[in-house]
């Protein structure tokens, strides 16, 4: 069988999102390091020949390519962990997993802007990227608040899925851009459990409380 | 506003035993902390050796360790071990600064300087934070109306309202000039089957109310002719 390789910059949110994907599912990764900062090797002529985007992450597994988290950890979970409880096997579940995915795809871009703003100088205004992030998690952060009233403990229900996962790295790395996060104190309740789930590994910036 | 020297910080349930939190009080940073048992602790939001924010550190057993070079305190905030140093008999000197600590009413309260008793309020079931980008008195003004209340009767930094889903107790929480946030409580109604639905609904009210109340405040605030932030509700 073939091996899942993750072209993977250490620093990078959704790579970190789809180590962790992997890590909890189970799944061993091949890894190839591109030098982002400063390199930029995501820009080289091989790196663009994969992904036109000049952006991470890119996964490829035999002729298969990927360039979007969110296919990224859907294909890794159907593919080498269909069983796994991170994937709901009830129609209901599923699809609020795949809603809050396409959420996150479609709204977290500003938390990784003000992040590699404040640390690698790329461009933008960081008060307004800032800000951004914050009205972008908020959402999150409205509905566990709903969520824990409810008594369910994840996005999409009482047990965590791969939208648990995407959305973590997101939450977990606002100090590194100056937002603290007593502004979401239900995704702050919530990244206690995520924490807690089975085979849950960090990345620097995100504290490892040994 | 305080009660007595008191402040509203949090929610109770929102600091779970062997956890930390920062929060803000009118620009100062506070931590709160619960140690293994359930304590609950207020302290200045600082390690004494590095200046780095005890909230980013970790809770063990009965002590919070600073997040640097793990520095532990115990509950009297005495630093007791230094882990470079392991033999050392850490000097008496090492202290983070503590403030009082008090659990009333479903909510943390820190009290501050020279604070009198703390609040002794009727047990409340926990609804939701807000943290609000408007001025405490704008909020204030938005209270009754966003929870359908006739009035507002108001003990210091503790906002009462009857509503039609129960009696809401407020605490007010001023974090900087511009920056609000509500610690929401619905009271126990010994009428209740299960107070569930009345405290979501109260939740999405609360919502609104910080959606609005921005949304004014910008609006305000903003140049003429300038466009203005899209608020979504």
């Amino acid at each position: 069988m073939s091996q899942p390789l993750l072209y993977d910059y250490a620093l990078d949110a959704d790579c970190y999102g789809i180590r962790l994907a992997a890590g909890c599912l189970g799944i061993e990764l091949a890894l190839r390091s591109v030098d982002v900062h400063p390199g930029q090797e995501q820009l080289s002529p091989a790196m663009l020949a994969l992904n036109p985007q000049g952006r991470l992450p890119v996964l490829t597994d035999g002729a298969l390519t990927l360039t979007q988290t969110l296919s990224i950890l859907l294909y890794l979970a159907e593919s080498y962990a269909p069983d796994h409880p991170l994937m709901p096997q009830d129609a209901l579940t599923g699809a609020r997993m795949l809603d809050w995915m396409s959420l996150a795809a479609a709204t977290l871009a500003p938390c990784a802007q003000a992040r590699a703003c404040a640390m690698m100088n790329a461009p933008g205004t960081l008060t307004q990227l800032r800000r951004d992030a914050r009205r972008a998690l908020r959402l999150f952060d409205d509905h566990m608040a709903l969520q824990g009233l409810r008594g369910e403990g994840f996005l999409a229900g009482p047990e965590a899925t791969l939208a648990d996962l995407m959305l973590f790295p997101a939450f977990a790395l606002t100090r590194d851009y100056g937002l603290d996060h007593d502004a979401f104190p239900a995704l702050a309740l919530w990244a206690r459990r995520v924490r807690r789930l089975p085979g849950f590994h960090t990345m620097p910036g995100v504290p490892d409380y040994h | 506003m305080s009660i007595n020297g008191w402040f509203p910080l949090s929610l109770a349930a929102s600091v779970t035993p062997g956890s930390s939190t920062g929060a803000v009080l009118q620009g100062q940073d506070i931590v709160l902390w619960r140690d293994a048992s359930g304590a609950p602790h207020a302290w200045e939001d600082r390690c004494p050796h590095r200046g780095m924010k005890l909230s980013f550190g970790f809770v063990r057993g009965d002590h919070i360790a600073c997040l640097y070079h793990g520095w532990e305190y115990g509950a009297d905030g005495q630093c007791r071990s230094i882990p470079a140093h392991p033999k050392l008999e850490v000097p008496k000197t090492i202290c983070a600064t503590t403030y009082g600590i008090a659990e009333s009413g479903g909510l943390l309260w820190a009290g501050l300087g020279e604070h009198g008793e703390a609040p002794d309020l009727p047990a409340a079931d926990p609804v939701r934070s807000v943290q609000i980008e408007a001025p405490i008195n704008a909020v204030l003004a938005a209270l009754p109306t966003a929870f359908g209340a006739t009035g507002l009767s108001l003990d210091g930094p503790l906002a009462m309202l009857d509503t039609e889903w129960g009696r809401l107790a407020i605490g007010l929480h001023e974090l900087g000039p511009q920056r609000t946030a509500l610690h929401l409580t619905r009271r126990l109604d010994p009428e209740d089957e299960d107070s569930t639905p009345a405290r979501i609904a109260l939740a999405r009210a609360a919502t609104r109310l910080r959606d609005q109340v921005e949304a004014a405040t910008h609006h305000a605030a903003a140049v003429p002719g300038t466009p203005q932030q899209g608020e979504t509700a």
